[in-house]
This record gives structure tokens, C-alpha cells and sequence, in this order.
């Protein structure tokens, strides 16, 4: 008894950050079914194609009603829509976690360094900045499918990603100049201390809740925006995706008035509803996890 | 150790539609340091006081005047060198509260600046915690007790005792406590200023007290020259003691005068006395800067702007204005250099009238008070 | 005239430990015509003390017992709802803690005034502002000027005034200061505590003045009341209890008090930091760990405050006499006595 539990100070004391995590997530129900929910896609987008590497085709049963063969139906050409379902959770996931990644590393990058250094730095990156936030993400996007395919989720990511970190770098810049002036920066300055290690390891921390929040809001926004542009079909379908399932039900299956392919119209969309209530579901933790002081109320 | 010529500081504002305005943060302040020695600045809020600290420290440029440090003259170095000499000018800062990274616990607050000092000095990085617990120590904290914990799970006296070995991290050799204790309970105020105290007559490091409470002055120690600063200009300068029994300046009279009697143990003193009116900077002071607020004014006042002046010089031999008076100046700087700090810093002001007034409270004996 | 009674008041805050009282049996009389400062550290309770005289613990603390006889009134305690708010700037004046900082800043303090004016359903708005003008002007600010100000406008010192005319522009006769000079420099805060005492004096206020700092309350109030770990240890008259401190946490406060006079090497910081809510001793006498003359008895019966000569209380097991002449090893006594 007391060696387990010594045992388990032990442990506890070797990671902090995961105990803190561990505390924080299960604080409230809402955040464990939340991180439960963003778990599952994850896994999804990663395991989902292993398991239907070639998707089945059966020309036989066309928008078949869900049944035990196919749990959710088929579409118009005989595809089983829970296979199409899984396989197509990598391509919408990657993506936005690829776009988010971008955002968030330029945008906290050009942000620190704006915001930190002041001065000429500042009012160069603020008008890269400017430039990056009038440039019209939608246009750009239907001109570059004449060019791309956007087969791969890395070319649609960076394209999101690379119009999208504008407004991160402004919030990151003015919470960055909000905190210059707190006395914990300036003593580090006035110890010597190294620009790298202030804006590192002073400065991102206390913005990092923040941006994590802007992050996870960021992930469900590119989700709706790549899933809307294979909708619309402003950009080539070139892979199994939500979007180019959504599309297909509404202009080829005729989703809106027939009930044949309502299922078809209807599994991608609760995907999407479900994945970003785990998001939002789980957002309440993200102060606790960054803020030590909110940590420690548990 | 430190020695200041004539700093000033001027900021502009300048709004969109108002058109600029200069204000002057500093107008030409000088004082000498000395190894192991004190300097207080006393002052209202606005007056200055916290701009010299930070030029002091090198986190805000001044734009007239010299500052040697160590006999090196700063503005003439590129920042790579200065760097260096503000390393041994450390700031205790006024809030606790914020001066503390509140993502970062205590042994990674101080961990940082030891490991990049013990590699500037050659020793051994991987040390940095023998010597975190050593500093803790000195400030009167335990440092296993300490170390693991978050700035929000201290009390603000612990805080301002964890900002005070930050400081001593990359070893100074002059400490600038900034109001460093106005935002600690009145209780815990005297185990600070008695830290203070103990550094400097046990590591020989050097203090610029800025405060706006006289009282907390006189328990930094020995030897303590004090500052009065009235909107960026020294109006009154010598040994603690000296300016608060016997004060010539209406404004050091003022602040004097504002500090709390405790009714019971002191009564007030004879001459006590207030300003007439509150700070208005967009007045015009062409003469004395007090002039406007100042209970004892004349005529003269407003017209001729008095500068620094030995007490027992006079009133009739004050510098009235311009070469004189900087003459004086210099006179009584060289005069600082050459002594070592202790018990013989003249008594100095800047007021066209000096006239010494009681105004401090003065002590009951206790027993006869109570019959 | 007593204009407020506390009497026996308990409030507890709900922590990860249970429901922890951070005032416990706590007895005060606000006279008329008196200026009561109560002095203690930070987390001693007087704080939220002050707040349930206005019936408004934050949560999650809660009122566990006693009552706020308010003459007039009856128990602030019992009201609730619009009664309470009428009450709240009506009968007691409050002036915040950071009442710098307690003003709209996108609104005139005139309008924010109106706005006190209105929700307390007052007839005569004009009449209201005159009396606005007439406080201002007696604190020695330019009545007009003020009330068309922004407050960023104002000095801190100007706003802690105008604090002080929110909490009276109603007639309050009861005003509750919580901490009016903290964040204020010296000529600021000599001008407020002077202002104090003025309209004191001129409105027969019972004014409470809630402080860590006993300097410069001891020169405006004419009671003192102490407390340590949610208690009240010791009160009375302030002239006595400064001359003659019989409970040993307020000797320690008086000698440990940053003075312009006496022995710099005379005055001892107190030792040990003061107590909150959690690590408040549940038994015994809460002062007992960083205190000097502590006897056996302090560490399994806590005091109780006793009624002495003089209008004075008490809380303590040791001899008045005891304390007041110190023992030995103990810091030697403050004010200049051997």
C-alpha cells in the first residue's frame, strides 16, 4: 500500500506535464468525452485505410437502405458509405491538422518576433502580415485547382495554412506586446538573458493557451472550408473525402428530395457535427492544462 | 561604482491631433555610488523616479548626460559591450506579483540566468542548483520548500525575497529596488528592507533605493545618501538622517509632513505643512518647478530657477540661475567621487529660501505618555 | 450611538478541504461619530469581514452564522434582492479595494454617477449632482471638471476620492473604506486619509477604515480593532491600544512597523508568514506559531475575546502585563521602552 503509493509520487513527480494533462482532461465529463470523440477520428483518419485499402463496389445494390452488409448503405455507384466514411477521415483530418500546423507555426513565429523586437522588424512583419490577410483565400484556391489536383492533403493544408496565419501573427503580436512590459521580461532582459530563451521560454508559455485555443478553433474552420470547396466542387475530386461524399449526395443523388440517399447526405455531416463538438468539448481544458495556477484547483 | 552626470530624459508624445508635447522624465540628475553604499530616491509617483531606475538598468536609454559604471563611460560603448557592465546593475522591481513568470516554477526562474552565468564565468553549468539553494538561503527561504513551487503558491513577501536572488543570480554589484516593498503587507516590509541591508554589508553590494516612502528609507543602512526627486529634478540631497531632521525644501517638507504619525507613540511635528495644490505638469514653472505648489513661494520663486547649492552656503550666495549654479555642481560631484560613501555627503538644495522646519513626527516617551 | 452591530459572524469558503471559516465569531460595533480601522495582513479576513456588512461574500463562501444589525436597517444578513441593493450605497457607502480601478472607463464619472442616481430610483438627479459637486469640491477638486471627466483622466489619489463621493453622494451613514491608500504614493495618501476625517466628521459618519498598514491608519481612527487568522484579537481605543498593545501579534504589528522615528535596529519584521485559510490553526490559538510568549495552553484552547477595562478586548491566554512588558528573548518593546 505505501509502496504504491510512494511509487505513484514517484511517477507523478517525473511528469508533471502529463500529470497535469491527465488532471485537467478529467476534471469535467464534457472534456474526457471531448478529447474521447477527437481520439477516435484521429485514430480513424490513421487506421481507416489500412482496414479498406480498395474500397468494395457492389453495382448490384445502388443506394441500398443500411443492413448488415452495409451498416451504412451504399452511394450511387454501389460504394459502401462506411467504408467511404473511415477511408475519407484521413484526407479531411490531415489536411486541417496540416493547415493548422502551418498557421500556427508562422503565425506564433511572425507574431513573437513582431512583437517582442518591436521596431523595424515589427513594422516589416506587420506588413508581410497585412498582405497575407487581404490575399482572398477562396479565389486563389479555385485558380490553383486549375493547376493542382489537390490530391494530397499537403498541397491543400498549405495553401489553407499559408493564407490562413495572418490573424494568429496579430494576436500573437499583441498579446506579445501586452507582456513585454510585465516585470518577469523585463528583469529577464535585464538579466542578460538571451532573446531566444526570452521569447521561448518566458513569452510562448504564457501565450500558449491562447494559441492552443486558436489552434483547435483553426482546425474546425479548415474542416469546413475544404470540406465546403469539394461541396461546391470548386476543386477536382481526386480523392475519397466528406466533401466530395456531401457533394455527390446533393447533385447526383438528389439527397434533398429523395430519401434514397439521405444516409449517404447525412454520414459525413454527422462526422463533421461530432468531430468538432469533441473539439469544442475539450477547448474547456486548455487554460487548465497551460496555467498552473487554474491547475492546481483540482 | 555608478556615477551619474546630468541624465535626462525627455518623452514626446505625440497624438494625431494635438500636436506634440514633450515631457521630461529627467532633467539632468547626477549622483555617485560608491561601492557597498546607498542612494535613495524619494519622490510622488510621476516624478521620475522609476524612468532612472530603468536607465539605470539599461532597459530605457537616456538621451543627455553620462553614466560610468566601474569608470566606463556607457554611451560611448556598442550594446554588445554594455551589456556586460548593466550585468552588475540588477532591478528588484516594484510588483511582485508580475515579476515572477507565472508559467515557470522557482528552480527554472533562477535556473536560467545561473546556467548562463556560471557558462560566462566557466564554471560548471550542471551546479546551477547547488548554487539556486545557496542563494535561497541568503534571502532567508528554504530552498527544498521553494524550489518545486509556482510564483501563485508563494506569499508576496516570499516572492519579492525569490525576485531578490534572481538578481543576485549573475552576481551584481549594485541592486535598484524599484518601490520593493510598497506592494508587501506592511508586516513583511521590515524583513525585506533588513535583506537588503544584510547584502550590502555582507556581499558589499551597492543599493539606489527608489521609494515614494521616506520611512522605508532609513532601513536600508549605513551611510545612506537621500534624493529628493520633484518632477525629474533633484531639489534636495545628503545623509538620510540629515534630510529627514532637518529638511530646507518646502517639497521635502511636504513629503516629510505626509508620512502617517502613529498617534500614541509620536505626536506631529511643529512645522508640519502640505502642498497648496496637486501636480498640474502643464503649468508653466519657468522658475522653481515646486514654485506653483509650494506653500512658502515668493515672487522670486517664479521667476528665477535656484539649482543645487551646499546647505551652509546661504541663501544670499544661492546660484540663481544658469553657469553658477553648474559650476556648484560639478564642484560638489568631485567632492562626492574622492569620499567612500560613508557619513560625509554634504547636505545640498535647490530652494531660494532653505529654512529647516520640523515637520517629522516626534517621539512620546511612552511612560509619561500614558500617565 | 452604535450604527452597526456584527455580532458572532462566521463565513466559510468551500475549498478542496471542505468548508473553511475565514472569519470565525466575529463581534464589532461601528459607532457614530468613530473611525474604526481594522488592521491586519493579508488573508486575515478583513476583507471579507467588510463585504458581508454589505451582505456580499464572493462566491463560493458563504454566511455559516451571525448577523449585521444595521440601525434602521435591521440584519443586512436577512435582506436580499432589491431591498439589499437599496441598502448597498444607500445606508452603507463602500468604497472598493481597487476603487482606482472600479470606474467605466468608456463613461464620464458624471454619467456613471446618474447611473448610481437611477437604479436607486432618486427623484431628484439635479439634486443629486449638486451634492456630487459640493463633496468634490470640499475633497478639493474641481467639482464640474470632475464630473465631466473620463477616469483616466484622474489621478489615482483624484479617483480614490471620487470613491469616496459614490459611496456618500447617497447620504450613507455608514462608510467601509477597504484599503484606500495602498496603491496611492505619500502626499496622495495623506490628502485622502485627511479627506476622510473631514467628511467624517462633517456627516457624523461611523466609518470603517480596512488596512494592513497600522502607520497610517493610527492617524485618522479613534478604534482599533486587529485580526489575525479570521479573528479579531484585540480592539479598543486607538490612542490605548498603541500605547499599551496587550495581545502579542498587535505588539509585533506595532514593532514591526516602517517608522520615520525611533531606532531603526529597535523594529523586528514578524517572523513566519501570516496564515491562510487552509494552514489556519483549527485548534488553539491561531497566532501561537510565530508567537513569542506562547504557553502551553495556547495549543489546545483557542482564546476567547474578552471584555477588559477601558472599552478594550482581548484575545489571548497570556497576562496583559506579561505582553505589555516583554519577556525575555523576546524582541525588545516597541516605542522606545527598555
Amino acid at each position: 500500500m505505501a509502496a504504491t503509493a510512494a511509487l505513484s509520487t514517484r511517477l507523478r513527480n517525473r511528469r508533471p506535464a502529463l500529470n497535469a494533462f491527465r488532471k485537467a482532461v478529467t476534471r469535467k465529463p464534457g472534456r474526457l468525452i471531448g478529447l474521447g470523440i477527437i481520439l477516435f477520428f484521429v485514430l480513424l483518419a490513421i487506421c481507416g485505410p489500412w482496414f479498406y485499402g480498395s474500397l468494395a463496389v457492389d453495382p448490384n445494390a445502388i443506394y441500398a437502405a443500411p443492413s448488415a452488409d452495409h451498416w451504412l448503405g451504399t452511394d450511387f455507384a454501389g460504394s459502401d458509405v462506411f467504408q467511404e466514411v473511415v477511408v475519407g477521415a484521413r484526407y479531411v483530418l490531415s489536411t486541417a491538422a496540416l493547415a493548422a500546423l502551418f498557421t500556427s507555426v508562422l503565425g506564433i513565429t511572425v507574431g513573437l518576433l513582431a512583437g517582442y523586437h518591436r521596431g523595424f522588424l515589427d513594422s516589416a512583419l506587420m506588413r508581410v502580415t497585412d498582405f497575407v490577410l487581404t490575399i482572398p483565400g477562396l479565389p486563389l484556391l479555385i485558380i490553383l485547382s486549375t493547376v493542382w489536383s489537390f490530391g494530397s492533403p499537403w498541397q491543400m493544408g498549405l495553401v489553407l495554412g499559408l493564407t490562413g496565419w495572418g490573424g494568429v501573427a496579430r494576436a500573437v503580436r499583441s498579446q506579445a506586446l501586452t507582456l513585454r512590459e510585465r516585470g518577469f521580461l523585463e528583469a529577464a532582459r535585464g538579466l542578460g538573458l538571451p532573446s531566444r530563451h526570452i521569447i521561448v521560454k518566458e513569452l510562448l508559455p504564457n501565450i500558449a493557451p491562447y494559441v492552443a485555443m486558436h489552434l483547435l478553433l483553426s482546425v474546425i474552420a479548415f474542416i469546413g472550408a475544404e470540406v465546403g470547396l469539394f461541396f461546391l466542387g470548386l476543386v477536382p475530386f481526386s480523392s475519397t473525402n466528406w466533401g466530395v461524399m456531401l457533394n455527390q449526395a446533393v447533385f447526383s443523388g438528389g439527397a434533398m428530395n429523395s430519401p434514397d440517399a439521405l444516409v449517404y447526405l447525412l454520414s459525413p455531416l454527422v462526422c463533421i457535427l461530432l468531430l468538432t463538438l469533441g473539439i469544442v468539448l475539450f477547448l474547456d481544458a486548455i487554460d487548465e492544462l497551460f496555467n498552473p495556477r487554474l491547475r492546481e484547483r483540482a | 561604482m555608478i556615477e551619474a552626470r546630468g541624465i535626462t530624459r525627455t518623452y514626446a508624445s505625440h497624438g494625431a491631433f494635438t500636436g506634440a508635447r514633450t515631457v521630461q522624465a529627467l532633467r539632468g540628475v547626477d549622483f555617485t555610488l560608491p561601492a557597498g553604499g546607498a542612494v535613495s530616491f524619494i519622490g510622488e509617483s510621476g516624478c521620475g523616479k522609476t524612468t532612472l531606475g530603468k536607465i539605470l538598468t539599461g532597459l530605457e536609454t537616456f538621451d543627455g548626460g553620462e553614466l560610468v559604471v566601474d569608470g566606463v563611460e556607457l554611451s560611448r560603448l556598442k550594446p554588445r559591450r554594455r551589456a556586460e557592465y548593466f550585468r552588475r546593475i540588477q532591478m528588484i522591481h516594484q510588483d511582485p506579483y508580475s515579476a515572477l513568470n507565472p508559467t515557470r516554477p522557482i528552480e527554472a526562474t533562477l535556473g536560467a540566468p545561473l546556467r548562463m552565468r556560471a557558462r560566462q564565468t566557466g564554471a560548471d553549468p550542471a551546479k546551477w542548483r547547488e548554487r539556486a539553494s545557496e542563494l535561497l538561503t541568503l534571502v532567508g527561504l528554504e530552498p527544498e520548500a521553494v524550489l518545486p513551487k509556482y510564483p501563485h503558491q508563494l506569499s508576496g513577501g516570499q516572492r519579492q525575497r525569490v525576485v531578490i536572488a534572481r538578481a543576485l543570480t549573475v552576481d551584481p554589484q549594485v541592486l535598484i529596488a524599484d518601490e520593493a516593498v510598497s506592494m508587501i503587507d506592511v508586516s513583511m516590509r521590515l524583513g525585506i528592507l533588513g535583506l537588503l541591508r544584510d547584502l550590502r554589508s555582507r556581499l558589499g553590494i551597492s543599493l539606489v533605493f527608489i521609494t515614494h516612502d521616506v520611512a522605508t528609507a532609513r532601513y536600508v543602512g549605513e551611510g545612506g545618501e537621500l534624493h529628493v526627486i520633484y518632477r525629474g529634478e533633484v531639489v534636495e540631497r545628503g545623509l538620510t538622517d540629515d534630510v529627514i531632521l532637518t529638511p530646507v525644501h518646502p517639497y521635502t517638507q511636504c513629503l516629510l509632513s505626509a508620512v502617517p504619525i502613529m498617534r500614541g507613540l509620536e505626536e506631529p511635528g511643529p512645522d508640519r505643512t502640505a502642498p497648496t495644490r496637486a501636480l498640474d505638469e502643464r503649468s508653466p514653472t519657468p522658475g522653481c518647478l515646486f514654485e506653483p505648489r509650494c506653500p512658502f513661494a515668493t515672487e522670486e520663486c517664479f521667476t528665477t530657477h535656484p539649482t543645487l547649492v551646499p546647505l551652509d552656503a546661504g541663501p544670499a550666495s544661492a546660484a540663481r540661475t544658469g553657469e553658477a549654479g553648474a559650476g556648484t555642481d560639478t564642484a560638489a560631484n568631485t567632492d562626492a567621487e574622492t569620499d567612500t560613501g560613508a557619513g560625509t555627503a554634504e547636505h545640498q538644495h535647490a530652494c531660494l529660501h532653505p529654512q529647516a522646519r520640523r515637520v517629522v513626527g516626534v517621539e512620546i516617551e511612552v511612560g509619561a505618555a500614558s500617565t | 450611538m452604535t450604527e452597526v452591530q456584527v455580532r458572532d459572524l462566521t463565513i466559510e469558503y468551500q475549498t478542496s478541504a471542505g468548508w473553511l471559516p475565514a472569519v470565525a465569531g466575529a463581534s464589532l460595533d461601528l459607532r457614530a461619530g468613530e473611525i474604526t480601522g481594522l488592521v491586519g495582513e493579508s488573508g486575515s479576513g478583513k476583507s471579507t469581514l467588510a463585504l458581508a456588512l454589505l451582505n456580499a461574500v464572493p462566491e463560493p463562501g458563504r454566511v455559516a452564522a451571525g448577523s449585521v444589525e444595521v440601525a434602521g436597517v435591521g440584519d443586512v444578513l436577512s435582506l436580499s434582492g432589491k431591498q439589499l441593493r437599496k441598502v448597498r450605497g444607500g445606508e452603507l457607502g463602500y468604497v472598493f479595494q481597487a476603487s482606482q480601478n472600479s470606474m467605466n472607463p468608456l463613461k464620464t464619472i458624471g454619467k456613471q454617477l446618474l447611473d448610481l442616481g437611477r437604479s436607486h430610483e432618486v427623484k431628484d438627479l439635479r439634486a443629486l449632482i449638486a451634492r456630487a459637486k459640493d463633496l468634490a469640491n470640499r475633497m478639493g477638486m474641481d467639482g464640474d471638471r470632475v464630473l465631466d471627466s473620463y477616469q483616466h483622466q484622474l489621478s489615482g489619489g483624484m479617483r480614490q476620492r471620487i470613491g469616496i463621493v459614490f459611496a456618500l453622494v447617497l447620504n450613507a451613514k455608514v462608510l467601509i473604506l477597504d484599503e484606500p491608500t495602498t496603491a496611492l504614493d505619500m502626499l496622495s495618501q495623506a490628502a485622502v486619509l485627511d479627506i476622510v476625517r473631514t467628511v467624517h466628521d462633517e456627516n457624523q459618519l461611523s466609518t470603517l477604515i480596512i488596512t494592513h498598514d497600522i502607520g497610517a491608519i493610527s492617524e485618522i481612527a479613534d478604534r482599533l480593532a486587529v485580526m489575525y487568522g479570521g479573528r479579531i484579537v484585540e480592539d479598543g481605543p486607538l490612542l490605548d491600544v498603541l500605547r499599551r498593545p496587550t495581545h502579542p501579534y498587535t505588539r509585533a504589528l506595532i514593532g514591526a512597523t516602517a517608522r520615520i522615528t525611533g531606532d531603526v535596529d529597535a523594529a523586528r519584521a514578524l517572523p513566519g508568514r501570516p496564515p491562510d485559510l487552509t494552514t489556519v490553526a483549527r485548534v488553539g490559538c491561531v497566532f501561537r506559531d510565530r508567537c513569542p510568549f506562547a504557553v502551553t495552553a495556547c495549543a489546545d484552547t483557542e482564546p476567547p475575546l474578552v471584555v477588559g477595562e477601558a472599552g478594550r478586548r482581548r484575545a489571548c491566554h497570556v497576562e496583559p502585563s506579561t505582553v505589555l512588558s516583554g519577556t525575555p528573548g523576546t524582541p525588545a518593546a516597541v516605542g522606545g521602552q527598555p
